[in-house]
């Protein structure tokens, strides 16, 4: 009689469960990417901001106290890869991000005074300020993985807003 | 070399433009947008479709605010976020093809304060805090999550992995 009862208490607390949609929800612990977390470290002192994309990771490096841009290719070298005249000595990286293979970025940068979002484009090495409009101030940025649409955090008016730009082909 | 750029923004659609949003985050496919936004004076992370700028509904998200740094797979089954379990945070990903809900443990117990999902959801990137430096760290979870991959690239021998989320 006892037994009954705690096998229907018992099945009545997994029907609860279940139905609150809770299955599944244990805690898995994360395998580390351990040559790739090692070269981050190898990197510089201080890593932020991290955005991946398909086998590309972009974050924000503290190199002698001087934040920059570093793209590494996660499956080649795990060394950055260059960026022509998108790190400059005069400007403060903000938020970055990447497309999913690795081409397009954009980012918000402080500079004289100014924040501002650009584009970049590794296969060009061009540089190009995007415009905000009505003008507000910037503070983050995600980029579609087909680097077709970019999404601005822009401050205006007192309030958060997001905006869309559709970034050239 | 800096040119200025045709390209402007624009506001995003949908019924949400008098609130304050942050934290955006596009899925691989820019279908989808992920947001934060002050839901009974406490954060938590909405998602969009933009094509029709319609709210999708989540199954796992109304609970554990603040949450934080949102991040999408390609079709947006994935949706990786940072919430708030008693004084720890927690990285929490919701499979919204399965319904599933994935609390991951950072090994060593460390904190997220920022991630960043893959597009084909296979690879996660985590901002921790350590000794008052940030660092970043890159975790596998291929053995964790199907791939979420875009059209095209969607592998027909690997059971539900090419279905769509909703």
């Amino acid at each position: 009689m006892m037994q009954s009862k705690t096998r229907m208490i018992a099945m009545s607390m997994i029907a609860m469960v279940m139905g609150s949609g809770l299955i599944g929800c244990s805690e898995r612990t994360v395998k580390p990417m351990h040559e790739v977390n090692r070269a981050l470290r190898q990197l510089a002192t201080s890593q932020r901001a991290p955005v991946l994309g398909q086998d590309w990771l972009v974050t924000l490096i503290n190199q002698r106290g001087r934040e920059k841009i570093a793209l590494i290719d996660l499956r080649n070298g795990r060394r950055p890869v260059p960026l022509p005249g998108l790190n400059r000595a005069d400007s403060q990286p903000i938020s970055v991000c990447v497309s999913a293979d690795g081409e397009k970025l954009a980012l918000v940068r402080q500079r004289e005074n100014q924040t501002e979002v650009v584009f970049y484009r590794r296969s060009t090495a061009l540089v190009q300020r995007l415009e905000i409009n009505p003008r507000g101030v910037p503070r983050q940025v995600s980029m579609s993985g087909d680097g077709k649409q970019l999404a601005v955090q822009v401050s205006r008016d007192g309030r958060w807003d997001i905006d869309l730009i559709r970034l050239p082909g | 070399m800096i040119s200025a750029c045709g390209a402007a923004s624009e506001p995003t659609a949908g019924s949400l433009q008098n609130r304050s949003q942050e934290d955006p985050a596009l899925s691989g496919s820019g279908q989808k947008l992920a947001v934060i936004v002050q839901q009974q004076g406490r954060p938590t992370v909405q998602l969009r479709d933009l094509r029709n700028g319609k709210i999708l509904p989540l199954r796992h998200f109304s609970r554990h605010q603040p949450h934080s740094s949102p991040s999408l797979s390609w079709n947006g089954r994935y949706l990786a976020v940072i919430t708030q379990r008693g004084l720890r945070r927690q990285i929490v990903i919701e499979d919204r093809l399965s319904g599933r809900m994935l609390p991951l443990r950072l090994p060593g117990g460390q904190e997220p304060s920022r991630l960043s999902l893959s597009p084909d959801g296979r690879q996660l990137a985590v901002e921790l805090i350590n000794q008052g430096l940030w660092r970043v760290e890159v975790f596998d979870l291929k053995n964790v999550l199907e791939p979420d991959l875009a059209a095209g690239l969607q592998r027909s021998t690997r059971g539900p992995s090419g279905l769509r989320a909703p």
